[in-house]
């Protein structure tokens, strides 16, 4: 996988990725496969948590993630619901960065919006990387 | 309308569950396989991810509400303790508050050892 961002070198209030992103059926079939929910309520819509877990798969394909970051928090915001197959963008950056006896915290925040620019949904992705040497 | 005081869902997250969930959600992190970085990792064994526990917490909620939660859902949690594959995790939502049309549900997700995996709260408009 290559990386565009190395975690270290992330400041706050940068962004850092605006990508399409059109969910299909099969992706949220496969989703839902895994986590063991029924399908039924989900023929059209994407089920929001499906949206946060994409997001992150984004952080992770963009961003170099050392070992030993622990994804401590999520927050999910829905405006609407998001349909299967509409075309959407992805924005992420960073909203706040801090560290604090060696530890860092940083929290992404990631807004999903449709093709007229309307927020479809907010999310804040929590995550800590804990002093060299030190584990969980 | 009357909001439900409480509700819960129950699964079993076992390896095959987890190993589906990191292919589905593109995450690749081997802390959540059975490699060998997990067995040397800070728990000694793979973890679940903490979205697959998240992802319950949202099932009950859709259980209760329909397609109003992914309309006008908020969901805020912390992740407390790593789930150690294979376990039961139990997602449980109890009503805190029903203001002007928004009910508040304070959200945890335990495991059949006791331990609580997640808390937060939950918010869904319905009226």
């Amino acid at each position: 996988m290559t990386h565009t961002l190395d975690f270290t070198d992330l400041q706050k209030g940068q962004a850092f990725a605006r990508l399409p992103l059109t969910i299909t059926s099969d992706e949220v079939e496969a989703y839902l496969e895994s986590t063991g929910e029924s399908p039924e309520a989900w023929r059209e819509l994407v089920p929001p948590i499906f949206l946060d877990a994409l997001a992150i798969a984004t952080l992770l394909s963009t961003v170099a993630i050392p070992k030993g970051v622990m994804h401590t928090g999520q927050e999910h915001e829905s405006h609407r619901a998001a349909r299967i197959g509409e075309p959407l963008t992805l924005e992420m950056r960073v909203s706040t960065l801090s560290e604090r006896r060696g530890a860092i915290m940083i929290a992404f925040e990631a807004e999903i919006t449709d093709a007229d620019d309307t927020p479809v949904s907010s999310m804040k992705i929590s995550v800590m990387a804990l002093p060299d040497g030190v584990t969980a | 309308m009357t909001v439900p005081a409480s509700f819960e869902v129950s699964r079993l997250i076992d390896q095959p569950r987890v190993d589906r969930y990191a292919e589905a959600a593109r995450d690749p992190n081997p802390i959540h396989r059975e490699t060998p970085e997990a067995y040397a990792g800070p728990f000694g064994q793979p973890v679940a991810h903490g979205m697959i526990v998240l992802g319950l917490v949202s099932e009950a909620m859709t259980g209760a509400f329909g397609r109003t939660w992914a309309e006008t859902g908020t969901v805020k949690v912390r992740w407390r303790t790593p789930g150690l594959t294979p376990f039961t995790a139990t997602a449980r939502a109890e009503l805190k508050k029903d203001v002007d049309g928004v009910a508040t549900y304070d959200v945890t997700c335990t495991d059949d050892r006791g331990e609580t995996l997640l808390t937060g709260t939950a918010t869904v408009r319905h009226g």
